[in-house]
C-alpha cells in the first residue's frame, strides 16, 4: 500500500496509532552490532516463541488492523547505547532494562515480567559503585544527561519497519518541508546553525545554499556513511537502527537543493547497515516515498546504496565521489569545491549520516528548538562513541558543551579498575589526545580544535595509565600510512618517515633531536599535503607530543616506556608479594613463558617472554609489574 | 585580469593555472608531475607557491601552482620562506625514497636544502609516483600500465605484473619519466620495455629504426594517416620533403 | 601464490549478468560481489569484469589492488578478522594477534597451509564497546580474553 500524499501519510499514521492503542507492553530487543554479537537475535526469537507458548498475545509487526486484543509488541530495535552489557531488552511502559540477557533467561522474563508483572532482579543493571540494582534507563547513570536527537529513533523504532517509523512521526517532517519553499527549508537549516557531524563542522545550511547557487543542470545528494575512524560506530548505529530517518533527511535536502539522484556510501565492514538501508530504500520506493512525485509534490528523487571497498581515504569527499564512480579513491585538490563541481563534475551536497539524521527534527521542531541546546557556535547535540578504558562503554548523545569530565566520569562511570585517567582521544586519526587538564573542557567544535584536537566524527576513546602515548601516536601513524592513497609525496613519504621515527623511539633508539624533527616534519606535512588525510595525519603525534612530552622524553632519555606498552624497552616481572599463584596469567601467556604451581609465586622466563602484556592484562592482583 | 607573481604585475586569463601564467612569462617554478599535454593531478607538491590577496585580511596559503586557478589580484610568491620549507621537505622526502636519483638531488640543491634527514630506502628505485607515465599511456590510448596498491607500497606496473598485453612499445612512458626510472633497452632492431620485446620497423630511406611494429599497426588502425607515413624516419621525411620542394622550385 | 583452484567462469558470468553491461561505475560493486561469491578475486574474474564493464584492465587492476576488501589470492575457509581499531588496540587486540600467530601459525594476511584459516586485521567493526572483537566469518566474538581465541575458533 503506497503513500501517495500527505493525507495518506496522516491516515496511515492514525491507523497505526489506533491499532497501537491497545498495545499494553512494548518489548524492545536491541539488535545493534554489539548486542547482535552477543546473541540478541537468538534472544528475540526465544522471546517471541516463549511468549506465544505462554499464551500471550504477541504481535511482532505494527499492523494497521491489529487482530489481537491487548497485544504485546515485541520488536528488534537499533542500538540502545549500552552495548557493553548487552543483549539489552527494554520493556515499556514500565521502563525495565534487562541487561546481559541470555536465551536461558528468556523464560524468566516471559513468566515473571510479561505474564506476571514482576521484575527479574538479577537481570537488572548492577551499579558498580554500590552494587545496587537499578531498574530502568531513568535510574542508570549511563543514560543520565543524555539527550537524543540524531539517535532519537535508534533503540526505539523497529529498525526494519517503515510502519514503526511512520507511527513514531516519521516523514511528517518531509511532508512539512515539501509544503515549504526550498529556500525556506535552507533558511531553517541555516538558522538552526547545524554544523556537519562528519568532522569538519562546516555549516550545513551554507553548504546547501552554495550548491543551489552553483551552476549545473543536475545536482546530487550524497550521504557519507563511510565512518572510517577506527573506534567509532555512531553512524553505523544510525544506519542500522533508524535508516528511514537518514533517508528522510536526504529527501528534504534533495527538495531544498533541487536534486533527483542520491547516494548513500556505506563502509563495507558494516554489512548489516548495507542490508537495512537497502531494505529501507526499497520499502520507500514501494510506498512512493522515493521515486516520482514524492508525497504528491513535484519532487522526484532516487537513492542508491553504494558499498565502500575498505579504504579510510574514501571518507574524504572527493575520494568518495571517485569511488562511487567506480575508480580508485584518490582525492583531488579542492580549489574548486564539490558543491560546485562534485560527483560527475556536477554540484553536489555531501553530508554525514548524523547530519542528515538531525535534519528531520530541525524541520519539524524548528530551528529555535535546535539552538536551545548546545553552545552558541555549536548548537544541538552530538553522538559519541564512548569506548576504551572506561567502565561504561557504548553510544551516547549529549548536548554540545557538555564537559569531558561529565562524559568520562558521569556517563562513563570513570576508569576501569579505578586506575588513573590519562587522556581522551577525540577525532580519530585526524584528532588528538587531551589530558587531565582538559577534563573540564566543554565539548564542541571550536573548544576541541583550540585545545589541539578535533571533534571528528565522534569517537571518544578513554585511556588510562597503561596506555602509552607514543604507542597511540604510532598506532595512528601506522593506520594512516596504510590508508594513505599514496598519491602525494608529503603524505605518502612523510607519514612513513614519521612512523619510522616513532618506531625508533618505541624501540628505545630515539635521540634527543628526534622530537624536534618529528615536530618539524609534522608541520610541513600539514601544510603540504593534498587532502585532509595528509593535512591532519600529524595531529595525533603533534598533540601527544605537546600534551605528554615527558612521556616521549622518557622513551628517548631513559629508554623506558612508563606505561609498559612498548615491547622492546619493557620487561615484565611478577611481584612475589602480590602474586597469589592463581595460574590465570600462566594460562593466558601465548608463548608459555610463565611457570609456577598453584598457590605459589609465578615466574616469567625472560627468554621466552615476548612482552605482549597478556599477563598484566589478566592479573587481578596487580602483581605483574614493568620497569 | 592581472595577477602578481614575485612582485611583477602580469596579465592572465580566466581558467589558467598559476603555473601556466608563470611558464608563459618565463618565471621558473619547479615541477615533477606536470606536463603541458596531460591533465594535472597535484601529486609531487614541488610546484608549491604561496598566495594571498589584498582582500584576504593578511591570510596566506600554500597551493600547488599547477592546479590553482588564477583570480583577479592574486598575489603569488614562488620562493617565500614557507614555500622553500615546504618544497625542501618534499624534496628531502623524495631523496630519502630515491637516493640514487640525480634529478631530485639537483632540484633539492637548487632549493637550497641538501640535508638528508630521513631514513633512506635504498631499493634502487627512482620512481617518485608522479604518474606521468600512466597518464601518458592512457593518453596514447593504450592503458598498458597503472597504479597498483596504495599508500607507501603503491607502485606503477602493468596489470598482474605480467608483461602488458596493450603495450605497443611507443616509449612515451620512459620519455616522460622525470627521473629516468623506466628502463628501455633499444638495439638497432629491437626494443625491450616492461619485460616485453618488440621489433623495430626500419626506415625505408636509411634503415634506421623508426618505431615498433606494434606501434605502427596501432597507429595505422587508430590514426588517419597514410600507411607509408610510419615507414620513414623523420630525418628522411624531411629530406624527402626538401627534395620535393626543390623539384617544385626548379 | 597458493595453487589456485580452477575458476568457475559460469559462476563469474552469473555475477556479471546482475549488472548493466558497460556501466563503469559498477566496478567496485561488481568486484565485491565476485569476491563474496568466489571468496577472492582470481585474475580471470578481474579480466572478465573489466571487459564486461568496458573498463581498461589497468584501471580494473588498480581498483582491485587499492581497496582492502579485495584479495587476489585464495583465502581460507574461515576468515578470522581481528579488529585492530583504536578501542580494540588499547584493550588488548595485539595480544589476540599474538595468540593466533602462535596457535594457528599464521600472522595477519596469511593463510594456513591447509587452507582452513586466513587471519586478517581490520579497523573497527562497530562493536567497540565489546573490545577486543574478533569476527570468524560472520560470527562476532566479543571481549576476547588472552589465551582463549584459538580454542574458540577451532571449536566453531
Ligand atoms: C581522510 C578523511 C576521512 C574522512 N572520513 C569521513 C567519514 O568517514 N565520514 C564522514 O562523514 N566524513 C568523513 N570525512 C569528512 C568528509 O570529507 C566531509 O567533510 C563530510 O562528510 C561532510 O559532511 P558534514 O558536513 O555533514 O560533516 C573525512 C575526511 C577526510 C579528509
Ligand atoms: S607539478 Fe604541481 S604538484 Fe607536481
Ligand atoms: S575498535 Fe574494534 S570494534 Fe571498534
Amino acid at each position: 500500500m503506497g503513500i501517495a500524499n500527505r493525507k495518506e501519510l496522516e491516515a496511515r499514521r492514525k491507523a497505526l496509532h489506533k491499532a497501537n492503542e491497545n498495545v499494553k507492553t512494548h518489548v524492545r530487543v536491541c539488535s545493534g552490532t554489539g548486542c547482535a554479537a552477543l546473541g540478541a537475535f537468538e534472544v528475540y526469537d526465544a522471546l517471541v516463541k516463549e511468549s506465544k507458548k505462554a499464551g500471550l498475545p504477541v504481535q511482532v509487526e505494527l499492523e494497521p488492523c491489529g487482530k489481537e486484543k491487548d497485544p504485546l509488541f515485541v520488536s528488534l530495535t537499533g542500538c540502545q547505547g549500552f552495548c557493553q552489557i548487552g543483549p539489552l531488552v527494554h520493556i515499556l511502559p514500565d521502563d525495565i532494562l534487562y541487561t546481559g540477557v541470555k536465551v536461558s533467561a528468556v523464560k524468566d522474563i516471559v513468566e515473571k515480567t510479561l505474564a506476571g508483572g514482576q521484575v527479574v532482579e538479577k537481570l537488572l543493571y548492577k551499579n558498580p559503585e554500590d552494587k545496587k540494582r537499578l531498574k530502568g534507563r531513568a535510574d542508570i547513570p549511563f543514560y543520565k544527561g543524555q539527550e537524543l536527537v540524531a539517535l532519537e529513533g535508534c533503540g526505539s523504532v523497529a529498525a526494519d519497519s517503515l510502519d514503526s517509523y511512520v507511527a513514531s512521526g516519521g516523514f511528517s517532517s518531509l511532508a512539512k518541508a515539501l509544503k515549504m519553499d526550498p529556500d525556506q527549508v535552507i533558511s531553517e537549516v541555516e538558522k538552526s546553525g547545524l554544523r556537519g557531524r562528519g568532522g569538519g563542522g562546516f555549516p550545513t545550511g551554507r553548504k546547501w545554499r552554495s550548491c543551489v547557487s552553483a551552476e549545473g543542470d543536475e545536482r546530487f545528494v550524497i550521504c557519507n556513511g563511510d565512518e572510517g575512524d577506527p573506534g567509532a560506530f555512531m553512524d553505523c548505529c544510525i544506519m542500522e537502527g533508524d535508516p528511514y530517518r537518514v533517508i528522510e533527511g536526504m529527501i528534504i535536502c534533495a527538495h531544498a537543493v533541487g536534486s533527483s539522484t542520491g547516494f548513500i556510501y556505506v563502509r563495507h565492514e558494516y554489512p548489516r547497515a548495507v542490508e537495512r538501508l537497502s531494505l529501507a530504500v526499497k520499502t520507500c520506493e514501494e510506498n512512493g516515498l522515493l521515486g516520482k512525485k514524492i508525497l504528491g509534490s513535484d519532487l522526484d528523487f532516487d537513492i542508491s546504496v553504494a558499498r565502500g571497498g575498505g579504504a579510510f581515504v574514501c571518507g574524504e569527499s572527493t575520494a568518495l565521489m571517485r569511488s562511487i564512480e567506480g575508480s580508485v579513491g584518490e582525492p583531488r585538490a579542492k580549489y574548486v569545491r564539490s558543491v560546485q563541481r562534485g560527483f560527475r563534475d556536477k554540484p553536489t551536497v555531501l553530508n554525514n549520516v548524523e547530519t542528515f539524521a538531525c535534519v528531520p527534527s530541525i524541520i519539524n521542531e524548528g530551528s529555535d528548538w535546535f539552538t536551545s541546546r548546545g553552545t552558541e557556535k555549536s548548537p544541538g547535540t552530538k553522538a559519541f562513541c564512548l569506548v576504551g578504558k572506561v567502565v561504561n562503554t557504548g553510544l551516547i548523545e549529549v548536548p554540545m558543551g557538555t564537559s569531558l569530565r561529565d562524559v568520562v566520569f558521569g556517563m562513563g562511570g570513570g576508569i576501569i579498575d579505578g586506575r588513573p585517567f590519562k587522556a581522551v582521544q577525540t577525532g580519530g586519526p585526524s584528532g588528538g589526545c587531551l589530558g587531565e587538564d582538559h577534563l573540564d573542557l566543554p565539548v564542541d567544535f571550536d573548544a576541541l580544535a583550540k585545545a589541539g584536537s578535533m571533534m571528528g566524527s565522534g569517537g571518544m576513546i578513554v585511556m588510562d595509565d597503561r596506555t602509552c602515548m607514543v604507542d597511540v601516536a604510532k598506532y595512528f601513524l601506522k593506520f594512516l600510512m596504510e590508508e594513505s592513497c599514496g598519491k602525494c609525496v608529503p603524505c605518502r613519504e612523510g607519514v612513513y618517515q614519521l612512523h619510522a621515527m616513532l618506531d625508533k623511539l618505541s624501540r628505545g633508539e630515539g635521540e634527543p633531536q628526534d622530537l624536534e624533527k618529528i615536530q618539524r616534519l609534522g608541520k610541513e606535512i600539514q601544510v603540504s599535503s593534498l587532502c585532509g588525510l595528509g593535512k591532519s595525519a600529524p595531529n595525533p603525534v603533534l598533540s601527544t607530543l605537546k600534551n605528554f612530552r615527558e612521556e616521549y622524553e622518557a622513551h628517548v632519555n631513559d629508554k623506558r616506556c612508563p606505561a609498559g606498552v612498548c615491547r622492546d624497552i619493557t620487561t615484565f616481572t611478577i611481584d612475589p608479594d602480590k602474586c597469589t599463584g592463581c595460574l590465570v596469567c600462566k594460562k593466558a601467556c601465548p608463548p608459555d613463558a610463565i611457570s609456577g604451581e598453584k598457590k605459589q609465586v609465578h615466574i616469567i622466563d625472560q627468554d621466552k617472554c615476548t612482552q605482549c602484556g597478556a599477563c598484566r592484562l589478566v592479573c587481578k592482583f596487580d602483581a605483574v609489574v614493568t620497569n | 585580469m592581472y595577477i602578481y607573481i614575485d612582485g611583477k604585475k602580469i596579465s592572465a586569463k580566466d581558467g589558467e593555472s598559476i603555473l601556466e601564467v608563470a611558464n608563459r612569462n618565463e618565471i621558473y617554478i619547479p615541477t615533477l608531475c606536470h606536463h603541458e599535454a596531460l591533465d594535472d593531478v597535484g601529486a609531487c607538491r614541488v610546484c608549491m607557491v604561496e598566495i594571498t590577496h589584498k582582500d584576504w585580511g593578511g591570510w596566506r596559503n600554500l597551493v600547488t601552482a599547477c592546479l590553482y586557478p588564477v583570480e583577479e589580484g592574486l598575489v603569488i610568491s614562488t620562493s617565500s620562506e614557507a614555500v622553500r620549507r615546504s618544497r625542501g621537505t618534499t624534496l628531502d622526502l623524495l631523496m630519502a625514497r630515491c637516493p640514487t636519483s640525480d634529478v631530485i638531488r639537483w632540484m633539492a640543491e637548487e632549493n637550497g636544502e641538501i640535508s638528508v634527514r630521513y631514513e633512506q630506502i635504498d631499493d634502487g628505485s627512482k620512481c617518485i609516483m608522479c604518474s606521468l607515465c600512466v597518464r601518458a599511456c592512457e593518453r596514447m590510448g593504450c592503458n598498458a600500465i597503472g597504479t597498483v596498491g596504495r599508500g607507501h607500497d603503491k607502485k606503477i606496473a602493468p596489470p598482474f605484473f605480467e608483461n602488458p598485453e596493450n603495450c605497443i612499445g611507443c616509449g612515451a612512458c620512459a620519455a616522460i619519466c622525470p627521473t629516468g626510472h623506466i628502463e628501455v633497452n633499444d638495439t638497432r632492431t629491437t626494443r625491450e620495455i616492461w619485460d616485453k620485446k618488440f621489433n623495430f620497423v626500419a626506415c625505408e630511406g636509411c634503415g634506421e629504426p623508426v618505431l615498433t611494429e606494434e606501434y605502427r599497426d596501432y597507429a595505422i588502425a587508430n590514426r588517419d594517416l597514410p600507411a607509408d607515413y610510419y615507414t620513414t624516419c623523420s630525418a628522411c621525411k624531411k629530406k624527402k620533403l626538401a627534395s620535393h620542394f626543390d623539384k617544385v622550385g626548379s | 601464490m597458493n595453487a589456485a583452484p580452477a575458476v568457475d567462469m559460469k559462476q563469474v558470468g552469473a555475477v556479471l549478468a546482475r549488472f548493466e553491461k558497460g556501466e563503469r561505475s559498477h566496478l567496485v560493486h561488481l568486484l565485491q560481489d565476485l569476491q563474496s561469491e568466489i571468496h577472492y578475486l582470481p585474475g580471470e574474474a578481474i579480466r572478465a569484469a573489466a571487459e564486461y564493464l568496458d573498463v581498461p584492465l589497468n584501471s580494473a587492476f588498480s581498483v582491485a589492488t587499492f581497496y582492502k576488501a579485495f584479495s587476489l589470492v585464495p583465502r581460507g575457509e574461515t576468515i578470522v578478522k581481528v579488529c585492530l581499531g583504536t578501542s580494540c588496540h588499547i584493550r588488548g587486540a595485539p595480544v589476540v594477534v599474538e595468540d593466533l600467530r602462535i596457535g594457528l601459525g599464521v600472522g595477519p594476511g596469511e593463510t594456513t597451509p591447509d587452507m582452513k584459516y586466513t587471519v586478517e586485521v581490520v579497523n573497527c567493526v562497530g562493536a567497540c564497546a565489546l573490545a577486543p572483537v574478533v569476527i570468524a566469518n560472520t560470527r562476532y566474538i566479543a571481549d576476547v580474553k588472552p589465551g582463549t581465541i584459538v580454542k574458540i575458533i577451532e571449536e566453531g
